[in-house]
């Protein structure tokens, strides 16, 4: 609620600043509109047809790549946090009480509601991170495969034919 | 929360829950002025979004000035030098007004509603980050567990204004500069979110706030780019990808004026193309500013006693006859996110250093340099740092070189601080619940 009303608040903030400006500037800007004013710019020629055209997606293979990863990421994102408090947790020299913090901060409970017999020891927490460095591997183990698979393919080239002809000719 | 300043010979005093009550702006208006839920929300949020709104016009208007008189001199010129007196400060403000006074076109081969539209995608991004950014441990508009997820996915709507404009204006150079754009941004998004993970690693939390709060004390080892190689990497690599995020020269080929004419806003005139200026350098700000509280040490000085003195200010509360409000802690706030702002417009400065002295990339070579050198650099970054605390246990006994950050004081710094959104939760409760 509270961020979604501020995020609601400033999109609103951030248009009422961009639309006070161009209003008062309606009041005080020249409008003569002529043809070639409103012609669009195609080099100061007169323009060959239009804009609207169907139109080459070299990146479509690399969007594609995009949404795995990013599905990926949002993944990691938790999991870079409960592995970076695990990790926090595996010093043995750390007191009791950031200790209980901790793991208050790793499981997500509110600060000062956990027993102290709750709080993680050094081990445990080598444990845990030890298992989540491993999850991490396997998890970003399978998307690199693919990643490579993708590579290899020749979709990561901007210029795909050219490239291709380019690996050709280097074999021959 | 946890992360309360180290090693209690410093004297960084870990602030006494009574002495340092914060409150956020929606508790004090419904608790102090009797304001309902509802609109002590409203209120607090349109003040929130009016501060940052300065913010966001004024820091533009200053980086454009930078730009213009730096690029000038790196060039061996004068740059700006009438307007305002000494050394044009006051040049972004006559380009304001000039731009104001231009005639606006829209060409008739354009989509109208649309080609107007997409100008304000852009600037509602940059200003929606700003809701997220901390600029000191309490002056944050919204104190969110995973700030740093959310602002890196608003910061990516940005996106879908230049490919709007590109589409909509009806030309061909700026359908290809918002084409180029599009395959530009999602594929610099891969290494700016992995790279954003590494110091996330060592800090153990997706909340900027506790991020920088985390950094306090020395420079070295305590600030984030210093925790580890891979976190000095790190740093690197997600600033050069922030450049392209911005796409700032050498990565701008939205714009790429020597080939596309001026790219997506080739169509766009007046105010309306100053405002995609505007938002550029918003964001500029923004993603700099992110860097700094990732990597650079946050709102501290980096040197312990002087952070020390500061935080101490808080102790200094003369009376002025408003109840609850320190006059030192008002003052150490403000210095703390003064020493924010100006760390990130050094980074914005050395964006623009980088873009003045490189030539501009090729497209081609554009996506070469994000999918076959950063993504497989940060993957490698990501490993690395996720091995190497486990690397140090096994050999030194501890998950860091110079010894743990968080403090060996018994009450963390949580509670008193920043009231927690509740609405997200960390979102790893039963992953917590099942570890016992």
């Amino acid at each position: 609620m509270d961020l979604a009303g501020h995020l609601l608040i400033f999109a609103v903030a951030a248009i009422v600043a961009l639309a006070a400006p161009l209003t008062l500037g309606r009041l005080i800007r020249p409008k003569n509109r002529t043809p070639d004013k409103s012609a669009i710019y195609d080099c100061g020629e007169e323009a060959i047809g239009s804009s609207y055209l169907k139109f080459d997606l070299r990146f479509y293979v690399v969007a594609l790549l995009f949404i795995v990863f990013d599905v990926e990421l949002a993944f990691l994102f938790p999991w870079a946090a409960v592995y970076g408090s695990a990790i926090a947790l595996t010093d043995p020299t750390l007191s009791e009480g950031v200790r209980l913090g901790l793991t208050e901060r790793l499981g997500g409970h509110t600060p000062g509601t956990l027993p102290i017999e709750a709080t993680l020891t050094a081990g445990d927490a080598t444990r845990l991170a030890i298992g989540g460095a491993l999850d991490l591997a396997v998890f970003f183990g399978v998307l690199l495969v693919g990643f490579a698979y993708v590579w290899k393919r020749g979709d990561l080239d901007w210029v795909k034919t050219v490239a291709g002809q380019a690996r050709q000719d280097a074999l021959r | 929360m946890l992360a309360a300043p180290p090693a209690a010979d410093l004297a960084l005093p870990v602030e006494p829950a009574e002495a340092v009550e914060s409150v956020t702006l929606a508790g004090w208006l419904s608790d102090g002025v009797g304001l309902d839920g509802f609109w002590a929300l409203a209120v607090a949020a349109a003040v929130h979004a009016f501060v940052l709104l300065n913010l966001f016009g004024v820091l533009p208007a200053v980086f454009i000035w930078v730009e213009r008189k730096w690029s000038a001199r790196l060039q061996d010129r004068l740059g700006p030098t009438r307007v305002g007196g000494r050394f044009g400060w006051l040049q972004a403000l006559a380009d304001g007004l000039k731009l104001i006074q231009k005639e606006d076109l829209v060409p008739d081969a354009a989509d109208g509603l649309l080609f107007r539209a997409s100008l304000y995608v852009p600037a509602i991004s940059v200003l929606m980050a700003f809701t997220l950014l901390p600029f000191n441990d309490r002056w944050v508009a919204v104190a969110s567990d995973c700030g740093l997820f959310l602002i890196l996915a608003v910061l990516s709507l940005e996106v879908v204004g230049v490919v709007l404009g590109g589409y909509t204006s009806g030309s061909k150079w700026s359908l290809l500069g918002g084409m180029r754009e599009a395959a530009q941004m999602v594929s610099y998004e891969i290494p700016l979110a992995l790279t954003a993970l590494v110091p996330v690693i060592a800090a153990g939390s997706l909340s900027l706030r506790e991020i920088g709060v985390f950094q306090a004390g020395w420079m070295f080892p305590n600030w984030l780019v210093f925790a580890n190689p891979f976190c000095a990497a790190a740093f690197l690599c997600y600033f050069t990808v922030a450049i392209a995020e911005c796409k700032r020269a050498p990565f701008d080929l939205a714009e790429a004026e020597s080939e596309l004419v001026a790219g997506y806003f080739t169509e766009y005139a007046s105010f309306r193309w100053s405002m995609f200026m505007l938002a550029e350098y918003a964001s500029m700000f923004v993603v700099s500013l992110i860097a700094t509280l990732l990597f650079l040490g946050g709102w501290w000085t980096g040197i312990a006693p002087l952070d020390a003195a500061l935080t101490g200010l808080n102790d200094w509360r003369p009376d002025v006859g408003v109840e609850g409000f320190g006059v030192g802690g008002y003052l150490a706030n403000v210095l703390f996110a003064g020493v924010v702002c100006l760390k990130a417009s050094l980074l914005v400065t050395v964006q623009v250093w980088v873009r003045w002295s490189l030539p501009r990339l090729r497209i081609d070579q554009v996506m070469a340099t994000c999918l076959k050198y950063l993504t497989p650099i940060a993957c490698v970054l990501l490993l690395g740092a996720t091995l190497w605390p486990l690397g140090l246990l096994a050999t030194l006994g501890r998950p860091t070189v110079f010894g743990s950050t968080f403090s060996a004081s018994p009450s963390p710094l949580g509670g008193a601080i920043v009231e927690q959104d509740s609405a997200l939760p960390n979102g790893d409760g039963e992953a917590g619940e099942a570890l016992r």
